[in-house]
């Protein structure tokens, strides 16, 4: 018999989600991890900068190349480290009991607690996108005004030159597919995030979360090796064949998620594409974050 | 029939061993009630079950066999959470909020929200005696403004049942007084209090019934005044008895043919005399009172 007046734990469920989510948020913003942009300016200033004077689309490519470079360094160490601090560190302050012993359902804090590290991770990257877009947008000009420049001296500064300088410095400077790449970057971190939740809800230590985490965040960019050793026609079914396919259903592939490259290369991404990366990351969050529940709902506290 | 505010019944426990080692019986056909408005006292020494028993009750372990209820439903449901505050041992809350927004924080988990949450914040605060910390970061707080914040936010959502898990654990005696003191006012006020602590005197002045638990078994429970009266013994206070009358008493108590075990002055507690002799005043500050 549950006292009427009392509100109805069914029906508080997203304020609940986003009160642990925000209260996660602050606990990793109090321990000081967007410093790290800091640090992301530095290295975007420096491979924009600070390399000796190289042909417009080599100094372009490079500030774009080292950028998503921090860009992927950022998002993947905290959604590995930050993922695995927070249910030992509850669970070892006993705020994990506090919490549990609110009508909260052990799925609610789980979102919440994934939410919140993802809230982080996108706060992150849009700050770092905006940062990384203005130095770029300055470059662009820059380059742009020192090659027209040459032209000019070398007297190449004839319409057709000029029209291919404009196209060469639009291709590989600020467009939409730098967004969409860093777009990509944050749905990497997600099934990162979501697969380092899962493996903390069985595991002993946070030690063993971050080193199990970064393990298979390498199988995974290597993922699609294994995926294509497994389909091999000729091979009949033996052990390696049989972890190939154990692998390719356990680890995420996140070698999909590397459209960088490409962009940094200056081609652009197709929409259909993006599409694809979208619902591709969302099928992993899910079944990641369902098996977490799985596990932690049997967890003994 | 007024339901019970705690159910345990037939109560087993046993914790899976790790590879090698033999599984772990914590508790062993354990059979409890508590009834509505009462404050029932588990005690027992380290490794008894009593916390296995309290984590069971709030559903944060799961019974091998048997069965917990929380006013009649199910403690593995999340309704019956609604009911209940709990308050572990030694809790920690998070260091990057003030008191204020940690009661907040629990408030919004319960589903409180607007002016309601604010003013049951106020509430608790005023009654854990914390309105002047209130905004200061939890990282500075000792261990009994930690404890009594454990307890606001134990009674954050108005709960008809509060579980108490050594609840004066590391307190000074003043700090513990306070605590005792909100025990015996939750029990004024017609809430159900589940608490277990090792301070056995304590326990004496707060609990109605208390089970004694030992080896995962309980092995004394009931009425505390009945468990702790000596049957076939009386006492007598007497206040400005004079040697004369004493002496009557017993050449009256010998006649009777029965014994008096014990004659002399009643003590007051140690606790009672620390408190008494931390709270007076200063001969000095006295004097320019």
């Amino acid at each position: 018999m549950i006292n009427s007046a009392q509100p109805s734990p069914r029906g508080n469920g997203l304020s609940r989600i986003w009160t642990l989510a925000s209260a996660t948020l602050t606990q990793l913003l109090r321990m000081k991890v967007l410093a790290f942009i800091g640090v992301f300016c530095v290295i975007a200033v420096a491979f924009g900068f600070a390399f000796p004077v190289q042909n417009a689309e080599q100094q372009l490519n490079l500030l774009k190349g080292g950028s998503f470079g921090a860009l992927q360094l950022f998002s993947m160490v905290i959604a590995i480290v930050s993922t695995a601090i927070l249910l030992p560190r509850d669970l070892e302050d006993r705020t994990l009991y506090t919490i549990l012993s609110k009508p909260v359902p052990r799925h609610q804090y789980l979102l919440g607690k994934y939410l919140g590290v993802m809230t982080l991770i996108g706060i992150g990257l849009a700050l770092m996108d905006g940062i990384f877009s203005g130095i770029l947008y300055l470059r662009e000009n820059m380059v742009f005004a020192s090659e027209m420049a040459s032209l000019k001296a070398n007297r190449m500064d004839g319409p057709e030159e000029v029209a291919a300088l404009e196209a060469l410095v639009q291709t590989h400077g600020l467009t939409w597919s730098v967004h969409a790449g860093v777009l990509a970057v944050f749905l990497k971190a997600a099934v990162i995030a979501a697969m380092a939740l899962m493996i903390s809800c069985f595991s002993s230590s946070t030690l063993y979360t971050i080193v199990i985490s970064f393990f298979l965040v390498i199988i995974g960019h290597g993922q699609e090796l294994a995926r294509e050793f497994f389909f091999q026609p000729h091979l009949s079914v033996t052990g390696q064949k049989i972890a190939a396919l154990v692998l390719s259903i356990l680890v995420p592939d996140l070698g999909m998620f590397d459209i960088t490259d490409n962009i940094i290369a200056g081609q652009s991404v197709p929409i259909e594409a993006l599409g694809w990366i979208l619902g591709t990351a969302a099928m992993y969050v899910s079944a990641y974050l369902v098996v977490a529940h799985l596990l932690f709902v049997e967890k003994e506290l | 029939m007024p339901t019970d505010a705690v159910n345990v019944s037939n109560l087993t426990k046993i914790f899976r061993g790790h590879i090698g080692r033999a599984p772990f019986v914590a508790v062993k056909d354990l059979s409890l009630t508590v009834k509505e408005g009462e404050v029932y006292g588990l005690i027992g020494p380290n490794g008894s079950g009593k916390s296995t028993t309290m984590k069971v009750v709030l559903g944060l372990l799961a019974p091998t066999q048997g069965a917990t209820s929380i006013f009649g439903c199910d403690s593995r449901e999340v309704e019956s959470r609604q009911a209940v505050g709990f308050l572990p041992e030694n809790p920690y809350f998070y260091k990057h909020l003030t008191g204020e927004e940690t009661l907040q924080f629990y408030g919004r988990l319960c589903g409180l929200k607007g002016a309601a949450l604010k003013d049951r914040t106020r509430e608790m605060l005023v009654l854990t005696d914390l309105e002047n910390a209130a905004n200061r970061r939890v990282a500075g707080y000792s261990k009994g403004m930690l404890q009594r914040l454990g307890l606001a936010q134990a009674l954050i959502h108005d709960p008809r049942l509060v579980v108490l898990d050594e609840p004066t654990a590391g307190v000074d005696p003043a700090g513990s007084r306070k605590i005792r003191d909100l025990i015996l006012s939750f029990k004024e006020r017609g809430l159900t209090v589940l608490v277990t602590s090792h301070l056995l005197e304590q326990m004496q002045e707060v609990c109605d019934r208390v089970g004694i638990m030992a080896h995962g078994v309980m092995v004394r429970e009931g009425r505390l005044d009945e468990l702790i009266a000596v049957e076939n013994q009386t006492e007598l206070v007497l206040e400005n008895a004079t040697p004369a009358m004493l002496e009557k008493l017993r050449a009256l108590v010998a006649q009777e043919g029965a014994s008096i075990s014990h004659i002399g002055q009643p003590r007051t507690t140690l606790e009672r005399l620390f408190l008494e002799a931390t709270e007076e005043k200063p001969a000095a500050d006295k004097k320019s009172a």
